[in-house]
């Protein structure tokens, strides 16, 4: 999953690091050039924190150099490969407001920071990158603990384009909640595609979970209605509604989702698209945000893209948190989106 | 595997359609993200013919269609700068040399995203095999038990 990111961005991580430590070898030759930090053992003096992400005075930069022989990163030292983790991130498809976050928290936490002679520049850099990207990813959505948190039935309706998943991923995260203990029903609420209400049935028998259905064509604020009414009799935990793919500008259809939510009232509304449409997702979760609403968002398919764009700018773009990732065929391949995971995985190698 | 398979009832037969069905769906999205990335590396690949032609070009004449078998004479006025369309929507502009690396550098991609697509559409095919052999002895069984009575 998001292998040639994960490549880019160590690669970038190199580069920063390669950055910073050519500033220390000059600070270190007798010649002081822009950043210098001479070994000049000296009194204490009183400390004063220089401000993250402003650009060291001079005084302040007298002050380390006298108080503890450190290195302050200049924006100089690390100016071209931010430039170059910036053309990498958007060659992954991040979009661009993410990339331009992500930049900037790097930036400010790499120049104006004191970082003292012998301390690990990779070190630094892979804070500074891994704070960037925790930043842009946002903090994940905890499904279990929200549905144990609210009052049953939590209602849970699907919606996004179509062909990107949407009925598999409602099978999923229905075998995901069970496995969890809770106890869930199926609305199959997508009336219009030839086969869909088949196809969420199987998946309902396989991993045994009731389904409410009604025919092909049927009204699905009507199934969806009857299957909250289920939840309710039979103190279910959680209603699944599966919708039929729609585009946001299809007026008629997007009107019948709003009519869905007036009639189910859904506690979360979740949009489904998947990771392998790059940056195409990420404008399309925001206009399906823009018109009928978004909680949290399902990226399917992760385990073919490769570029990982989609998954790193979602949340920021949108401002809704990614909440699952689908990496495969089977029912089990749905995991939790976990961000500091992600990061982990991204710049440490799995590590 | 079919010899060897338990009797298999109606109901049993009717849900194997429907994997078989449904399977058959996700091989035919997956077939078509083939196309796609298919159709992206050629593109990717005629890109780079033509950057290096560009530079080849002594006055930058080149050869432009236009539609409809039509071609004009054009000459390209810095064929040392390209705008690339590099991801996220964003064009930037790299030297010849640059962008033909990567053009290349995408192909690579784009042929491990094929290799991924593919072997999952392999598996999804042998997956499919397996139900259609458990459906066809369904139905040899049920004739056997026809002709029997």
């Amino acid at each position: 999953m998001f292998g040639a990111l994960r490549e880019k961005l160590q690669a970038a991580r190199t580069r920063l690091s390669g950055s910073i430590q050519a500033a220390e070898e000059q600070a270190e030759s007798p010649v002081p050039q822009g950043t210098t930090a001479k070994e000049v053992p000296l009194p204490d003096v009183p400390q004063e924190p220089v401000s993250p992400g402003t650009k060291p005075t001079f005084v302040e930069k007298v002050k380390v150099l006298i108080r503890d022989r450190e290195l302050i990163v200049s924006e100089k030292d690390v100016a071209d490969a931010l430039d170059e983790l910036e053309m990498t991130l958007l060659e992954s498809d991040v979009a661009l407001p993410a990339t331009d976050a992500i930049i900037s928290h790097v930036r400010k936490g790499l120049v104006g920071k004191h970082r003292k002679i012998g301390e690990s520049v990779d070190h630094l850099v892979v804070s500074a990158l891994k704070a960037a990207l925790l930043d842009v990813l946002g903090n994940g959505f905890d499904l279990t603990t929200y549905i144990r948190d609210h009052p049953k039935p939590v209602k849970i309706l699907f919606t996004g384009v179509n062909g990107t998943g949407k009925t598999t991923t409602v099978a999923k995260i229905g075998s995901f909640l069970k496995k969890q203990g809770l106890t869930v029903v199926i609305g199959a609420g997508d009336t219009y595609r030839a086969g869909a209400i088949e196809q969420i049935s199987v998946h309902a028998e396989r991993i045994g979970i009731k389904v409410i259905q009604h025919q092909e064509g049927a009204d699905p604020s009507a199934v969806l209605f009857d299957t909250v009414q289920y939840a309710n009799s039979h103190k279910i935990d959680v209603v699944l509604a599966d919708t039929a793919g729609r585009f946001h500008n299809k007026a008629n259809l997007m009107s019948q989702l709003e009519k869905i939510k007036r009639v189910m009232k859904p506690d979360l509304v979740v949009y489904v698209d998947e990771a392998i449409a790059g940056n195409d997702a990420v404008t399309r979760a925001f206009e399906f945000d823009k018109t009928i609403g978004a909680d949290a968002v399902v990226l399917t398919k992760a385990d073919m893209d490769s570029r990982g764009g989609a998954a790193i700018s979602i949340a920021h773009t949108i401002g809704k948190p990614l909440m699952f990732l689908g990496v495969g065929q089977s029912y089990d391949d749905i995991i939790p989106f976990e961000p500091a995971k992600v990061v982990d995985e991204l710049l440490d190698g799995g590590s | 595997m079919a010899e060897t398979m338990q009797p298999i009832d109606q109901r049993e037969l009717m849900t194997l359609q429907h994997y078989l069905k449904e399977y058959g769906q996700q091989a035919e999205i997956f077939v078509s993200q083939l196309e796609l990335l298919e159709n992206g590396r050629l593109e990717a690949h005629a890109a780079i013919e033509a950057l290096e032609a560009m530079l080849a070009a002594d006055d930058g004449t080149v050869l432009l269609q236009i539609g409809g078998g039509a071609s004009v004479r054009a000459k390209v006025l810095e064929p040392e700068k390209v705008l690339l369309a590099i991801g996220a929507e964003v064009v930037v502009e790299r030297t010849n040399k640059d962008a033909i690396e990567f053009l290349k550098e995408r192909i690579i991609e784009m042929e491990a995203s094929q290799k991924k697509v593919a072997e999952t559409l392999d598996r999804l095919r042998s997956q499919m095999n397996e139900i259609n052999k458990r459906i066809e002895s369904g139905y040899q069984q049920a004739m056997a038990e026809q002709d029997a009575e």
